[in-house]
């Protein structure tokens, strides 16, 4: 059965935004000490201190949910999914790479 | 609905062992974890397993799931026996925060394409979006949806955008199921449509924040939050990476050689751009801005390509062999030093 129609305005969490560390570790499936992990692995650069008052800026969203989801869905450790993470990115980044080589040498 | 067979889903026997179950699950899950895989469909197979191994992982659900017998086959019509769930005791949560039941999902905008397919889902399951079956069995209102704590949970799901919305910013539809209770006591799905509006110049990965659309929690209490993980669909013309935009752009060979102001698309709309005379096949030139919007904003790059025209005319013959025998230029002359 439909209800009504709402209209939302869509928070993006960007650039200036920055996020407190319990709930970093909500939006990524994470726990405090792997959050403290990452910092130390150089995969996060958070603000403040204690650790559980840390503030960490949004950008680094997408890369630690990456990381929250391979730990929880393969069962890797943090260094394994940071390790992960690194090697999909240069994967990413090799792509992209062999398809503008690719463009620039097909008829099309 | 369709019954589910999630021992085949898993690739197992029916008389596995919870080890032989979770070893499965691993194996299928690394092969098509959609953060890694490039298998076709790989997405939609990972959220079949999840399903899969959501229930075959507990014991009481597995009992359960196993006590509808062994005759059904996969994608049979099913109907849940009536008196499914009783005679079981119940753990009560079965240890995860979540509870089983997906209290909603995202769907497909009514009539808008670019969803990827995953709904929003449970912050307990995760990046999935179980199936009818799954939630006519353990979903809410099943005796399996005990013990979930009553806390407000945030859901997930994820947005495919093409360039162009990302560019401009975009409106989607969603469809949002959540459970409610009726004056009976029993649990029933409602669904509400929200219409989102997304700004400008997301990226691959960002995150939407919908405040208050996620699961309520029981009582009065606040609802969690819904977000949305950005996905842009790849695009005709133009590689994105961060903000920044490339496209392979032809030139004539004269363009490249003597300079030219050619007309470029954007995604902002076409733009003139200079050619610097000698360019060469594979340079890049910068149109700083014109990626997609942000603080600051990104740059297109212009990945020029030189074409040669057929010598498919006399003319075109002609002047090829006015070149041979005019230019003094050898392209191998780095292969004889």
């Amino acid at each position: 059965m439909a209800g009504v129609t709402h209209r939302l305005e869509a928070h993006v969490l960007g650039e200036g935004d920055w996020i407190g560390a319990t709930e970093i570790c909500r939006l990524c499936w994470l726990d405090l000490g792997a959050v403290m992990e990452l910092a130390e692995l150089g995969v996060v650069a958070p603000r403040g201190t204690p650790p559980g008052e840390w503030q960490i800026p949004a950008t680094a969203l997408p890369r630690l949910r990456v990381i929250g989801r391979l730990m929880r869905d393969l069962g890797v450790n943090v260094s394994g999914a940071a390790l992960a993470l690194e090697l999909l990115e240069a994967r990413r980044q090799l792509e992209r790479r062999i398809r503008a080589l690719e463009l620039l040498v097909s008829d099309h | 609905m369709e019954f589910r067979d999630y021992y085949k889903v898993l690739g197992v026997e029916r008389a596995a062992s919870a080890d032989q179950i979770k070893a499965a699950y691993r194996r299928l899950a690394r092969k098509y974890h959609p953060d890694v895989s490039k298998e076709p469909n790989a997405e939609a197979r990972f959220k079949e397993m999840q399903e899969a191994y959501e229930v075959l992982k507990d014991p009481e659900k597995r009992a359960a799931y196993d006590e509808l017998g062994a005759n059904w086959k996969a994608g049979e019509q099913f109907r849940p026996p009536p008196d499914w769930g009783t005679g079981f005791e119940f753990s009560g949560g079965a240890g995860h925060a979540g509870g089983a039941g997906r209290a909603a999902g995202a769907r497909r905008g009514a009539g808008r394409s670019g969803w990827s397919g995953a709904g929003a889902e449970d912050g307990a399951f995760a990046e999935q979006d179980f199936s009818e079956f799954f939630s006519s069995l353990f979903g809410g209102g099943s005796p399996f949806a005990r013990g979930g704590g009553g806390a407000a949970r945030d859901h997930h799901a994820r947005v495919g955008l093409e360039l162009e919305e990302t560019y401009r910013g975009t409106t989607r539809t969603l469809e949002l199921r959540r459970p409610e209770v009726k004056p009976d006591g029993s649990v029933e799905l409602r669904t509400h449509t929200v219409r989102v509006t997304i700004p400008p110049g997301v990226t691959e990965g960002q995150l939407i924040r919908l405040a208050g659309q996620g699961a309520p929690a029981a009582g009065r209490g606040q609802a969690g939050d819904l977000y949305l993980e950005v996905h842009v669909q790849p695009h005709r013309l133009f590689a994105l990476e961060g903000r920044d935009v490339t496209l392979t752009f032809p030139v004539a060979p004269w363009e490249a050689a003597l300079g030219a102001s050619v007309t470029v698309p954007t995604l902002g709309g076409s733009v003139e751009m200079h050619i610097p005379a000698g360019a060469q096949s594979g340079q890049s030139l910068r149109l700083r801005g014109r990626g997609l919007p942000g603080q600051p904003p990104g740059d297109q790059y212009v990945q020029l390509k030189v074409v040669l025209p057929p010598a498919s005319s006399p003319q075109a013959k002609a002047l090829y062999e006015e070149m041979r025998g005019k230019l003094d230029f050898d392209p191998r002359a780095n292969l004889s030093r």
